[in-house]
């Protein structure tokens, strides 16, 4: 949903066609900002400039995760299919398009590993089957973990500013609640509460839906 | 025994040093302990190499790109070159000018979570001076993306509106001005309520006193704002869940709220 293109003709006027505003300068090379409001609007340019600037970003990160090859390039890839058809749900008051696209490649990368713990788990359980002998269960450790990682992913996203870049910043970037405090000019004492309040968020999360419950 | 602060239990589950009083309680206290145990497996599950902030970048090969052409039916193509000048390029994280800007922080002040309806009354009214001029502060430079439009006017005034603690809402406000009329559009993303409504408010700075402006839902609403009213004077937009109890005063349950920039 775009934020600007909804709108109610306003009350109380009538009909008429503005000229002095309104046209925003369309360079050959717009900034980081123009790209993003572009490609929520669907500009198929912008998914083209995004993929130009971030792609390496993107794909550095899938790499990391899985080595180079095809696991990573289906990451990278599944990354911008997903960003652009689910574009609507970015929202540039939450952050840079850029740091969106590293949150969603988080999810694909956490997507990927519950996908081949699921593998694993089939090829296992077949073998057993062969030899009529058990198999590790549903709760295995490794299983609950990716399980446990897509769902508390999930609820990072909903999680509201400031909150969210706090947390990110002291999960994704290793930095200590005093680091957080200077990065961002919020005073010590609300990191710290924001901290605690989104631990306690997740746990709950964790208690009621998490992998470890339900096998 | 004097138990640790929760704040402190957060930050040793992060595997910060707490305190050094707390740090010392907690060799000797098995709640305190099991508190940090049960913050720890969040931190355990997504605090994780992989998931990281990217650090080197790697070109991804034509490959993907042909991938996600055929997949979304794009039909532009991104210069090879461009590509390998992103491998220099970061990947912004948060800074004060992007998440908030820096207000001091009020003696004693927390941010609190939103006023359940059942400890309302007379002296309950509202949230304390403190945490709501500390809301609004924080929130004031989140306006980022609203660009002016000649649509319904100029945009003079225009606010990032972020929830309240425990609140899964956001949104953004602008008002804009034309042949002297302003109005307030409201451009909402908040939960469906039942046997309740939203209602936008302008507060004063102190949230003490505050001019309700109208009915406001999911998704975008324009609304006029009272002629004469001094936003200077009410600089805080406010959104509350008002219960259809009759009683048009604040409820004092807001889910978003946020400093208007001019």
């Amino acid at each position: 949903m775009s934020l600007l293109a909804v709108r109610r003709p306003p009350l109380g006027t009538v009909a008429d066609v503005p000229t002095t505003q309104g046209s925003v300068q369309q360079s050959a090379e717009p900034d980081d900002t123009e790209v993003a409001r572009r490609f929520v609007d669907g500009d198929e340019q912008a998914l083209a400039w995004a993929y130009e600037r971030w792609a390496a970003q993107v794909h550095g990160m899938a790499v990391r995760a899985f080595g180079p090859g095809p696991d990573a390039e289906d990451v990278t890839q599944q990354t911008f299919i997903s960003a652009w058809t689910g574009r609507a749900r970015y929202r540039p008051d939450q952050g840079a398009l850029p740091a969106w696209l590293v949150g969603v490649c988080r999810h694909k990368i956490a997507d990927t590993w519950a996908k081949r713990e699921r593998q694993r788990r089939s090829t296992e359980a077949a073998a057993s089957e062969a030899r009529s002998a058990p198999t590790a269960g549903p709760g295995s450790e490794l299983a609950t973990e990716v399980a446990d990682r897509v769902l508390l992913l999930g609820e990072l996203n909903r999680i509201g500013q400031p909150q969210r870049s706090i947390i990110e910043l002291a999960f994704f970037e290793d930095l200590t609640h005093a680091q957080i405090a200077a990065r961002t000019g919020i005073p010590l004492g609300t990191v710290k509460s924001h901290i605690r309040r989104t631990l306690e968020r997740l746990r709950d999360r964790l208690e009621v839906d998490g992998a470890a419950l339900r096998s | 025994m004097q138990h640790c602060d929760p704040d402190e239990l957060a930050l040793a589950a992060l595997g910060e040093q707490p305190a050094p009083e707390c740090a010392a309680h907690l060799g000797d206290c098995a709640e305190c302990e099991r508190e940090v145990a049960s913050l720890r497996r969040s931190v355990a599950v997504l605090a994780v190499p992989a998931l990281a902030t990217p650090r080197q970048a790697v070109a991804p090969p034509p490959q993907v790109w042909a991938a996600i052409a055929a997949a979304t039916g794009v039909a532009v193509s991104p210069r090879p070159a461009e590509i390998e000048a992103g491998l220099s390029r970061e990947v912004p994280m948060p800074r004060s000018t992007e998440v908030e800007t820096a207000v001091p922080e009020p003696a004693g002040s927390t941010v609190l979570p939103f006023r359940p309806r059942s400890a309302r009354g007379p002296a309950a009214r509202w949230l304390p001076l403190a945490a709501a001029v500390l809301v609004g502060g924080l929130i004031g430079a989140g306006a980022v993306a609203v660009t002016q439009d000649g649509a319904g006017g100029a945009v003079v005034a225009q606010a990032g509106l972020d929830p309240l603690p425990e609140q899964v809402a956001s949104g953004t406000a602008e008002v804009r001005e034309r042949g002297g009329v302003r109005e307030l559009q409201v451009d909402l993303d908040v939960p469906a309520l039942d046997d309740a409504y939203y209602e936008v408010w302008l507060l004063q700075a102190d949230a003490q006193r505050m001019v309700p402006v109208g009915i406001v839902q999911q998704g975008a609403t324009v609304l006029r704002l009272p002629d004469g009213i001094d936003l200077a004077a009410y600089p805080l937009v406010d959104v509350s869940v008002e219960p259809l109890d009759g009683d048009p005063t604040h409820s004092g349950v807001s889910v978003v709220r946020g400093e208007l920039a001019t």
